[in-house]
């Protein structure tokens, strides 16, 4: 489908009729935030009214600040009451999901509450996106209008014969079609006017989905700016959640450590001393032993045992952490493409160390790209490079496999993702089904 | 003696296998879980047999598990379990009133060959095979420090033999004393306690255990 394919029936998709469908809730919405100050000024009008005499104005008057204070202190919970409908409402219908903001601090008696809801920021915050929403609210009744009198001027040339039989000789003034200005209609005195009516109105409609998503992007950008949890109780929730994964990851590679411990070395140790064991009972306690080549062929295996346990440690080791990390990422990295089983084109520009703990994991996270490159991608040859941008350790993997690396799949890309976020890190992955596959992963440089 | 083997490690199994197989036992088989333990002790009716305690699938108890369910469904088979750690509470369940016929080792023993194969007979023959590991956890527990403090050295040495399920031969030749002294000590440790005098190594062991465990 075309560009001109895709405008033309972009008024008939379902995201199209969503957004319409958050304006037309947006508009009541919008004017009942408008009430809600007039219901303050409201009752001071009418306890002013029934008050006879002018004696008593100053009632009036009391009557009138105790409603605006009243409003100031309950600003806060109203503009957390309609944020919630707006998130829900948003969540429905946009699929844009605002976390809620923190709750208030409670306050006690009513002296604590009243000032408990006039610190409370987020909801300011919920009272600042009520404020916006009226003109937001302007601008989404424009983006209904579109819709709506498009439609209706799509209709002139339909009805047009059925109103306008008049006898000969009589004159009918003409009639007012919607323009897209509001407030200045167009006039058609004749049939062949309503055409211009009908081409009017399908600009209209064509034009009108467009505008809506204008408006509603940016009502997106005030409710994830005003109603949501806020820059700080944000990265509050980033850090526990980063925190849990950061826990998680460190009990689950040290319960790893365990598992490789108890079903390798310990085991090769235990073989190996049971081995020695046996061949010390056929070696016997002096003289010569009754048979030697057995005694033998249990050295034999014991000293193999010992040589395999040397190499399993080793390789835990470093596993745990690799020594030539010592030296730098850049030579941890060159033993690294040196090992790949896919020939790997290394370029390294690193003028200034990174911490340890952030080579530890860009390091870790290339032998894990390297391996899974390896395993999946039929890839000819892979590229590391690790270079420092805008203050970040930018490692970028690519090959030129086959693509289609999916983090869903569980080829522990999104366990990379977890640990890169632990230190504020962002992982991301563009890998097409066909390839070629890039990884770039951002860290800073000190955690 | 008829044994069947259940470990996952092939390397440490036919260690094992052969282990036995030179001393002269028959090892009817070797296998790799507790299902097919369960199945190869159905069908072999061992004297004894030899389980791991961390096995597939899910890498935790099930050697122990099954080893448990081996000795409800045959109670005339030894059950020695082996275990690169030692935790208390495993040999709990694994004694569980009932001492006879059971046995609970660290994997290390094995290279003590002569005394692996005499533990092993031990249970095979109904006897208890308790490591030294466990008695000694048991006993630096310190829930009874004042009790224990009452022993001599040797009675302590006495008591922890007695724990690993030693007859009193078995201690007399460990500690290289007379097997009338073994005797005198035993009666000296069960009066400093205030156990009841059982008959039997196993209810002596039972008796020990439950007086270190309680």
């Amino acid at each position: 489908m075309g560009t001109i394919g895709r405008v033309s029936a972009e008024p008939l998709t379902r995201r199209a009729r969503l957004e319409l469908l958050y304006c037309l809730a947006g508009i009541p919405l919008g004017l009942c935030v408008m009430l809600v100050p007039y219901l303050g000024v409201g009752v001071a009008l009418t306890v002013a009214l029934l008050t006879p005499g002018r004696e008593l104005t100053p009632v009036a008057g009391v009557a009138a600040i105790t409603a605006l204070l009243l409003l100031v202190v309950l600003a806060t919970r109203i503009g957390r009451g309609l944020g919630a409908v707006h998130r829900r409402l948003a969540a429905r219908l946009l699929d844009e999901r605002v976390a809620p903001p923190p709750p208030p601090r409670p306050g006690r008696g009513v002296l604590g509450r009243a000032v408990a809801g006039l610190r409370d920021g987020p909801g300011w915050r919920a009272v600042a996106y009520q404020l916006l929403k009226l003109p937001a609210a302007v601008l989404e009744s424009y983006a209904v209008y579109l819709w709506a009198a498009g439609l209706v001027n799509l209709t002139y040339p339909f009805w047009w014969g059925l109103f306008r039989s008049q006898p000969p000789g009589v004159t009918l003034g003409p009639v007012p079609a919607a323009s897209p200005f509001p407030g200045r209609a167009l006039h058609i005195a004749t049939y062949a006017g309503t055409f211009v009516a009908l081409a009017v109105g399908a600009t209209m409609l064509l034009a009108a989905p467009w505008a809506t998503r204008a408006v509603v992007t940016a009502d997106r950008w005030l409710l994830r700016r005003l109603l949501g949890p806020g820059p700080l109780a944000q990265r509050v929730r980033d850090l526990e959640q980063t925190r849990a994964l950061a826990v998680d990851d460190a009990a689950a590679r040290l319960r790893r450590v365990e598992r490789d411990l108890h079903d390798g070395a310990q085991v090769h140790l235990a073989t190996l001393a049971m081995h020695l064991g046996m061949a010390k009972e056929q070696l016997g306690e002096d003289g010569d032993p009754p048979d030697v080549a057995r005694a033998r062929e249990l050295l034999e295996a014991a000293h193999r045992g010992a040589k395999d346990t040397l190499g399993e440690l080793r390789d835990l080791a470093r596993g745990i952490h690799p020594p030539v990390l010592d030296n730098g990422l850049q030579d941890a990295l060159a033993t690294l493409a040196a090992t790949s089983a896919i020939p790997v084109e290394l370029r390294c520009d690193l003028p200034e160390r990174p911490a340890p703990a952030i080579e530890t994991i860009a390091y870790f996270c290339a032998a894990e790209l390297l391996a899974n490159a390896a395993k999946h991608s039929h890839a000819t040859l892979v590229t590391v490079q690790a270079t420092r941008r805008d203050g970040m350790l930018l490692l970028g993997v690519g090959d030129d496999g086959v693509g289609g690396a999916d983090p869903a799949r569980g080829s522990g890309l999104s366990g990379l993702g977890q640990r890169v976020r632990t230190v504020d890190g962002r992982l991301e992955l563009a890998s097409p089904p066909g390839g070629p596959t890039r990884i770039t992963i951002r860290l800073p440089l000190r955690p | 003696m008829r044994v069947v083997i259940a470990e996952d490690a092939a390397l440490f199994r036919e260690g094992l296998v052969r282990l036995l197989q030179d001393r002269g036992h028959q090892v009817c088989a070797a296998v790799a879980d507790g299902d097919a333990l369960l199945a190869a002790a159905m069908r072999h009716r061992p004297d004894v047999a030899v389980v791991d305690i961390r096995m597939p699938p899910t890498h935790t108890d099930e050697g122990l598990r099954a080893a448990l369910e081996l000795r409800r469904r045959q109670p005339g088979t030894g059950v020695l379990v082996l275990s690169q750690y030692i935790e208390t509470r495993y040999a709990a369940r694994l004694l569980a009133g009932n001492a006879s016929g059971v046995g609970y080792l660290l994997k290390d023993r094995v290279a003590d060959v002569a005394e692996f194969a005499d533990a092993l007979a031990r249970v095979a023959a109904g006897g208890t095979a308790l490591d030294p590991e466990v008695v000694s956890q048991l006993l630096g527990a310190g829930r009874h420090a004042h009790g224990l403090a009452a022993l001599t050295r040797r009675e302590r040495e006495v008591l922890s033999l007695m724990a690993e399920g030693r007859s009193n031969a078995g201690i007399a030749a460990s500690l290289v004393i007379s097997a009338g002294a073994v005797e005198k000590h035993v009666a000296s440790i069960f009066g400093k306690l205030g156990l009841p005098p059982a008959e039997g190594d196993n209810r002596r062991v039972l008796a020990v255990l439950r007086f270190l465990g309680s």
